[in-house]
């Protein structure tokens, strides 16, 4: 079995391909059966489907699919779920064994139902936009937003918020003049407030009942007054957002502006819960500073007070934290409950509060960016612009999605790690085990996007003591999961997709169940429960239970004689997985002291949504090296790649990382390239840029882009990602030297090296001293 | 300018000389200001050069003698003072009793006696009295034949302001130099004090300046550019804030756009000499709307690219743009708890930077409301008032100007519903005419009196434009003018459909606009050793024993206190000096001084000879409104009319011999005889009428105007004036040598009604144009235009300017009637048909206060009451 197949064909990569059948045996795999899901993974190929889906009686539901028995002479089909019959409906009356319909083609394991029932909204963008900026950044994210409106569909409904010492809804339908809401900084306002402030109890179509005797009026009211389609207001929205000014109020040298992020936030998630309730809507925030007023202040706007670090939210002496994340945390659960998606792009040196303001994105799938850019002098809170161009240009931004999973009785789902809230469905599928977001079998995502990627995880029940589930029988036995997402597609269609996948269960001992591992998928599915108890738990706990399922996993799939560690042997199905989890620990995900809180949430944020590719590349970066002798080959994450001659890049997912040796660092520095006869100089400082600017296309967040020389200050980003198998102590210590010896980079860590790691792994999984 | 000449009266023996004023308000005081050189000469006489006179007292018996409105134009008594007063023996050392009068212009020596006489000793002052612009030829000189009151007040610029080392009065000229001049004593405490040497020097010119010529010492009313002593802060500019109702109500009554088109025509008349004058708008309904108004950036200004950094490197010529719509930004607020600015700047804008935005938004922002509401034809009426943020405008209009002072302008059509100050409909007609009507006529609730004091304090002024159709609490909201030195102005059930309406209300409101504004003012009253000012009454707040404040100083204000006499006065004569430091509107610091000395008596009858019985009215209007907030309307009542018993039971005992035929008579100085009448208007008029139909907020803002109205306006809303048009004399409503003749005024009695005539009355509020039953048809023809009296329609008109001489020497009458006094009142005229609509018909009856009416009794009913308690009490 092809994992990267089945990946292109149903967007899904499990940990296990072949299932252990009992509860015991899963347990002992350590690796919960659990699946990576992109539900909307781009698909060129899929049919139309313009018909609503067959589904088996309630409250089972599932839909048909190439899994289930047809009898095409009485018309029935046969849930795998429930083990019911169910009659076609009338319009399948023509079925034969030559004329199926598409969703029960082997080939279309995922299939797409266009549904007859349009959305009732287009969908709503709602830009929340500081303008506590210097003059040059303002400009620059100005232009920024003005040319994204292009790139809305013109049906789409936008609006706009502007903020600093106070928020501003603009009222852009109005013809006298520009004309905006304005509501205090530094007030928490109720969500009836918001609404009676805007005059919102006509609802989104705003149709107040004319008086009596009255014409029929023409005003807007309502909704409609602030969030209008983008054909009608282009102009308006172009001359406000070209007008955009700083912040008027006066700053004194020692304050920071007054910016009221949280008051802004709420007024737009109080316009659309009231006005656009379950339909598609993203307010996007651009924000270019930290909340400094009113509710959800981050922190003062005196400027000695300094922004809270991780050492501070540890010693828990933030003044401003609690308050902040419980502020955020119930405005992120008023925008998914509405179905609404909060994108949080922030462009500043320093930190913005991220970390408090994360729950917005983290539930409502939103997009997360930081930017400390400074491009031209100006700080791009523009970093954005390329962003939102990507992000509007593609607009595989899909609204409102409900996943939801289903499996054979065999499986339980144990929860979803990923960018969603519960949806409280509590059907008989749901286990014991809470992985994550558990407790229920779907999910609510604000916004889904092709690339969304969620994690869900199962718990086998089959031969549990008391489980009525049934032990799978005979050696073809295999269970089922379903996903089903319903969502509103950008054009205005709701569409329904559904991926249906069978595996096999291992009998007890049988190899399948290693041949059929897929140590990729799982360890980034392992990252994210990492990530996630990490979110809850202090990091030590974090990384003993990692380490801990790691030993238990390799005295369960290793080979080795009990207390001989040079006997430990992992079969290639297994063998760099314990690599995954060593980079994983030294990650930023694990390791957050060297970030700023913001980053460690934007970084956990973009974990959580990306498929698993993407995934490893942030767990475990690659590093491809270039020299004048051999073609670019990929080289170990490790200290040894450096050498003088021979340039690297680094694609950590986050930067982009070109790393040129000393000896190349002095070639380019005397301007070879540029000179006849060292063609091929200039060609190996070339490849790696094209190589980098070919990742940088489609990569989002957009990464950051470092060209730096062995010995220059920049050069510390590789640094801090290798693997110190030569650190200044055995380089120079005189301990015992890994692999290369003499050659590469001494690096001063006292991390341990891959080679230490992997040592006291062998160690403890056969059982040996590990002294 | 519609201050116009003064009216004249042919044929009236009593009205003085032409250019003299109606009810004296303007008239020369002591008869000094006969231009005439012979007169002069005469007056120079009794000024001293001759000796003092004494006052000979004459005794009218009010049974028979009719009252005779032309006694109402008379000068006050004349103040004889001693010879040698005054250091200049100048004809306008003393004050014109349009700028400050005494109820006695002969102050008793003692309190007893005082007491004794049982008229109270009052002042009422009007110091910023405005002057006719017509007054001045374009150099600001005098034109030749102005009454010398109405010549502009002498500006003394060389900052040399001697004042009294004791009791701190300004120099006058009534103080005495001494040691050759190098000394002078002051008049009222007698302390000597050095003459500043640059007295006598010009140092602008460098040359000695003529003592004599001082018009300090000439003058009683001056006027001081104040040094920097004078200041706790450089001198305000002019603040204009315009909190204009945007509800439904008030754009459909018209308001919004009457208003607005009303800024738009007068934003060049708007005091701005200096270019400081700044302006904000703020609209409010359930919400508060801003407008921030900026001027179009001029693209070449280099601060422009400086400021917004762009195109800054390469600064390239740019090409000729076309103007660019000015930008207007509406903010809207709707949370008005504790009320705050959408902005730090912008809303409060130089007029004459901002001007083109403000225009723009002037001519925008009726429509910009009337969309909201849509489809409903202007001028329709009873639109259903709308929830009013009325309360939380203000304290956003205080928020914006607290820093600065100045005006805030509010022109409501609702009854503030929303936020700070909301007030409920409490008009209860059940409650008329019962003895808790007053509490209809007390604020309702503290805000506006509290709210009244920070505005004093940050010298914010506030005038009130009400419009309501319904009910709107002028009672509560006229307490903000009242405290802020402001003024209420009220136009029941506005339509501004009706062309009366409109021309009335923008004729008004574009005179307040116009009027020259004193700022951050406090008026102090000096007097003699041994007088004390005490009892306040006017629009202002008194922030010390003494010291009354005013946020700003209106034109045309009168303010009254009394006097007391703590020690025996032993001097020949006392002064009373007005000094009020404002800042003008162009940017100066100044003190105007008000001089007035009146001489002293021991003498009751000189006393009762030298009363001014239109001051005292004005100072019992005033007292009997408070009373009658204080206490109740019948109380104010019954002290009026016991104020009147007590006078003339005085009198009685004093003056006369009692014994036979005693009983028949009923005794009073002659120069008082208009008393009786005059308080009996007071007794009618809305403010305090006895009666159970007036509505409170007509109640209310007759209130207002009694007690802030100079006395040249409020003797004819007491008692107005009654002409017949028909059998006028054949100048009246022509051309005279001084405008306008007017017609002889009639006493005020249905007597004089006869049902083929035509007659005005007019309180200086409104005019009615009576017409009888049997008014012929070429009369209707002649002045209306119409064929048949039964073809008329009653209610507000606009007379028709028609081809005949006798339409036009009528419509000449009414335009006199309306601009011959101070103040912006432009009142309307209603025509009554004697057998038309009856509530009109009975609000012009009203007018006539001789006729006993429901609740009131006649003249006659009046005086037989006053005849029996006067001859009952001295038994
Ligand atoms: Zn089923
Ligand atoms: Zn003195």
């Amino acid at each position: 079995m092809n994992f990267e197949d089945v990946e292109e064909r149903d967007g899904l990569r499990l940990s296990w391909n072949a299932w252990p059948a009992t509860r015991i045996e899963a347990t002992r795999t350590v690796v919960p059966i659990s699946a990576l899901y992109s539900p909307l993974k781009q698909r060129e190929d899929l049919p139309p489907v313009l018909y609503d889906p067959v589904t088996c009686k309630p409250p089972c539901r599932a839909v048909l699919n190439p899994y289930c028995q047809i009898d095409v002479r009485g018309k029935l089909w046969i849930c795998p779920f429930c083990l019911t019959r169910n009659s076609f409906p009338a319009h399948y009356k023509d079925i034969s064994s030559t004329n199926m319909p598409a969703e029960l083609y082997p080939k279309y394991t995922t299939i797409e139902y266009t549904l007859s029932r349009p959305a009732q909204t287009p969908p709503v963008f709602l830009y929340v936009v500081d303008t506590c900026l210097d003059v040059d950044e303002l400009k620059a994210l100005r232009d920024t937003l003005v040319v994204s409106l292009s790139l809305l569909p013109p049906y789409a409904l936008v609006g706009l918020i502007t903020f600093g010492t106070m928020a501003s809804l603009h009222e852009l339908g109005y013809e006298h003049c520009s004309k905006s809401y304005v509501f205090r900084g530094s007030k928490e306002y109720t969500p009836k407030q918001i609404s009676d402030m805007l005059g919102l109890a006509g609802g989104s179509r705003g149709v107040v009942a004319p008086r009596p005797g009255m014409p029929p009026q023409q005003q807007m009211y309502g909704a409609a007054r602030f969030l209008l389609p983008v054909s009608q207001v282009e102009f308006a929205l172009t001359t406000i957002l070209e007008g955009l000014k700083r912040d008027p109020w006066p700053v004194a040298n020692d304050k920071r502006p007054l910016r009221c992020t949280g008051v802004a936030l709420s007024v737009a998630v109080g316009l659309l819960e009231t006005s656009f309730p379950n339909t598609g809507a993203r307010i996007m925030l651009f924000a270019g500073g930290p909340c400094t007023e009113g509710p959800g202040m981050v922190v003062a706007n005196e400027l000695r007070e300094p922004i809270r670090s991780h050492h501070d939210i540890d010693r828990d002496t933030v003044k401003h934290y609690k308050r902040a994340m419980k502020f955020y945390e119930g405005l992120a659960k008023r925008a998914s409950a509405a179905g609404h998606a909060v994108d949080l792009l922030a462009g500043c040196l320093d930190q913005v509060g991220l970390l408090e303001m994360k729950s917005l994105a983290n539930s409502t799938n939103g997009a997360m960016i930081i930017s400390d850019r400074v491009v031209q002098g100006i700080l791009e809170l523009g970093f954005t612009a390329p962003f939102v161009f990507r992000l509007l240009q593609c607009f595989r931004i899909y609204f409102p999605g409900t996943d939801y999973a289903k499996a054979t009785k065999e499986l339980k789902i144990s929860g979803m790690i990923g960018h969603g809230i519960s949806a409280n469905k509590k059907s008989g599928c749901v286990g014991e085990t809470e992985i994550g977001i558990g407790g229920t079998s779907a999910w609510k995502i604000a916004a889904l996007s092709p690339r969304t990627a969620l994690a869900v995880y199962f718990e086998v029940v089959a031969g549990a003591a008391g489980g009525n589930a049934p032990t799978p029988m005979g050696p073809n036995a295999r269970g089922l999961i379903q996903f089903v997402t319903h969502y509103q597609h950008s054009s205005g269609q709701m569409r329904l997709r559904v991926t249906t996948v069978a595996r096999n269960f291992a009998e007890p001992g049988s190899p399948n169940l290693g041949m059929l591992f897929d140590q990729e998928a799982a360890a980034v599915l392992m990252a994210r429960i990492a990530v996630f108890k990490a979110e809850i738990d202090d990091s030590p706990d974090v990384l003993r239970w990692l380490d801990r399922m790691l030993i238990r996993f390799c005295q369960k799939f290793a080979e080795y004689r009990k207390e001989d560690p040079s006997s430990f042997r992992l079969t290639d199905k297994f063998s760099i997985y314990p690599q995954f989890m060593f980079h994983l620990r030294r990650s930023q995900f694990l390791q957050v002291f060297n970030n700023s809180p913001d980053e460690t949430a934007f970084y956990r944020h973009i974990l959580d949504e990306e498929d698993v590719n993407n995934s490893l590349i942030m767990i475990q970066p690659t590093l491809m090296s270039y020299g004048l002798e051999t073609p670019p080959e990929p080289v170990l994450l490790d200290s040894v790649s450096i050498k003088p001659d021979v340039i690297l890049l680094l694609d950590t997912f986050f930067h982009i990382l070109i790393f040129h040796g000393s000896t190349i660092a002095e070639w380019r520095k005397a301007g070879y390239a540029d000179q006849e006869g060292y063609e091929n100089i200039k060609a190996l400082l070339e490849a790696p840029q094209t190589d980098a600017q070919d990742l940088l296309v489609d990569r989002l967040p957009i990464p950051r882009y470092i060209v730096c020389d062995q010995g220059g200050s920049q050069a510390r980003f590789l640094l801090s990602k290798l693997n110190p198998s030569t650190t200044h102590v055995n380089m120079y210590g005189g301990g015992p030297g890994m692999g290369g010896g003499a050659s590469g980079q001494a690096i001063f860590t006292d991390d341990v090296s891959l080679q230490v790691f992997m040592e006291h792994l062998k160690r403890l999984a056969v059982g040996a001293q590990t002294t | 300018g519609w201050y116009g000449a003064n009216p004249s009266y042919p044929s009236n023996p009593l009205a003085g000389p032409p250019g003299q004023e109606t009810y004296g308000a303007a008239a020369p005081g002591a008869g000094y200001g006969q231009p005439g050189v012979g007169a002069l000469a005469d007056q120079f006489s009794q000024m001293g050069m001759g000796g003092q006179k004494p006052f000979a007292l004459y005794t009218t018996n009010l049974l028979q003698t009719p009252p005779d409105p032309l006694d109402l134009m008379k000068p006050p008594p004349e103040i004889r003072l001693p010879p040698g007063a005054s250091a200049t023996n100048s004809p306008y050392a003393n004050a014109d009793p349009s700028y400050t009068r005494c109820t006695l212009n002969a102050i008793p020596t003692t309190s007893s006696l005082l007491s004794k006489c049982k008229v109270p000793l009052a002042l009422v002052i009007t110091p910023h009295r405005s002057v006719p612009s017509t007054a001045t030829n374009a150099d600001g000189e005098p034109l030749a034949g102005v009454d010398p009151a109405d010549e502009p007040v002498p500006i003394i610029t060389d900052q040399v302001i001697p004042r009294c080392r004791r009791c701190r009065a300004y120099i006058n000229p009534y103080v005495i130099f001494i040691d050759g001049g190098s000394r002078w004593k002051c008049i009222m405490c007698n302390v000597s004090n050095e003459v500043p040497a640059e007295y006598d020097w010009d140092r602008t010119t460098n040359t000695q300046i003529d003592r004599w010529s001082r018009p300090e010492l000439n003058r009683s009313v001056v006027e001081f550019v104040a040094p920097t002593e004078y200041m706790v802060r450089p001198p305000q500019p002019p603040v204009y804030v315009f909190l204009l109702d945007v509800s439904p109500a008030a754009v459909q009554s018209g308001m919004l756009a009457t208003a607005t088109r009303t800024i738009l025509e007068n934003l060049s008349r708007i005091p701005n000499t200096d270019g400081r004058t700044k302006v904000a708008v703020i609209g409010f309904d359930a919400a508060l709307y801003f407008f921030s108004l900026t001027a179009p950036a001029n693209p070449a200004a280099p601060s422009a690219a400086q400021d917004e950094g762009e195109d800054g490197e390469n600064a390239e010529p740019q090409p000729p743009q076309e103007e660019p719509e000015p930008e207007i930004n509406m903010m809207v607020v709707s949370d008005l708890d504790d009320v705050y600015l959408p902005r730090p700047n912008d809303l409060l804008v130089n007029l004459s930077e901002s001007r083109k935005p403000l225009e723009s938004l002037l001519e925008r922002i009726n429509d910009m409301f009337a969309s909201a509401i849509g489809g409903i034809p202007p001028g329709m009426q009873g639109a259903p008032q709308g929830p009013s943020a009325m309360g939380p405008a203000l304290q956003a209009g205080y928020k914006m100007i607290s820093p600065i002072g100045g005006k805030l302008i509010v022109l409501s059509a609702s009854l503030p519903t929303l936020g700070a100050g909301t007030l409920k409909d409490r008009d209860d007609p059940k409650l008329f005419g019962t003895t808790k009507e007053s509490n209809l006529l007390q604020p309702a609730v503290p805000f506006y009196k509290t709210f009244a004091i920070d505005c004093s304090r940050s010298q914010v002024s506030v005038d009130m434009f009400l419009f309501s159709s319904g009910y709107q609490d002028i009672a509560t909201l006229s307490g903000l003018p009242r405290y802020t030195a402001g003024q209420t102005y009220f136009y029941p059930a506005f339509n501004a459909a009706r062309s009366e309406d409109a021309i009335k209300f923008a004729h008004e409101f574009g005179e307040v606009l116009a009027s020259p504004i004193g700022l951050e003012a406090v008026i102090r009253v000096r007097a003699s050793r041994g007088l004390r000012m005490t009892s306040f009454n006017g629009n202002f707040f008194v922030r010390s024993t003494d010291l009354l404040s005013l946020a700003s100083v209106p034109v045309d204000q009168t303010y009254t206190m009394e006097v007391v006499i703590e020690e025996n006065l032993s001097v020949p004569f006392v002064v009373f000096q007005t000094g009020v430091l404002h800042t003008s509107c162009f940017g100066e610091r100044r003190i105007r001084v008000v001089t007035i000395a009146l001489p002293t008596t021991s003498s009751i009858s000189e006393m009762y000879a030298s009363v001014d019985q239109v001051a005292l009215a004005t100072v019992l209007c005033q007292r009997a409104v408070e009373r009658s907030i204080s206490h109740k309307l019948e109380d104010a009542r019954d002290a009026v009319t016991n104020k009147l018993i007590d006078i003339m039971t005085a009198y009685r005992s004093s003056m006369t011999a009692g014994g036979a035929g005693a009983a028949s008579q009923l005794a009073i100085a002659d120069n008082m005889k208009m008393l009786p009448v005059l308080m009996l208007g007071l007794l009618k008029n809305t403010g305090i009428r006895a009666s159970s139909t007036i509505p409170s907020d007509l109640r209310a803002y007759a209130q207002a105007l009694l007690t802030s109205l100079p006395p040249q306006m409020v003797i004819p809303y007491i008692h107005p004036n009654f002409y017949s048009l028909v059998d006028m004399a054949p100048e009246a409503g022509t051309v005279g040598e001084h405008g306008i003749i007017m017609p002889m005024p009639l006493p005020l009695t249905s007597e004089r009604l006869v049902r083929h005539g035509l007659f005005l009355i007019e309180d200086g509020q409104s005019m009615f144009l009576w017409i009888g039953r049997d008014a012929v048809p070429q009369l209707v023809q002649d002045v209306f235009g119409v064929e048949r009296y039964d073809l008329l329609q009653s209610g507000k008109i606009t007379l028709p300017l028609l081809d005949n001489d006798f339409n036009q020497r009528i419509n000449a009458i009414i335009a006199k009637t309306r601009e011959m006094r101070r103040g912006p009142y432009w009142p309307h005229l209603y025509l009554v048909k004697e057998d038309g609509e009856p509530a009109l018909r009975q609000w012009a009856l009203s007018m006539l206060i001789q006729d006993r009416s429901d609740q009131t009794p006649s003249y006659q009913q009046y005086l037989a009451l006053l005849r029996d308690k006067v001859n009952g009490s001295g038994y």
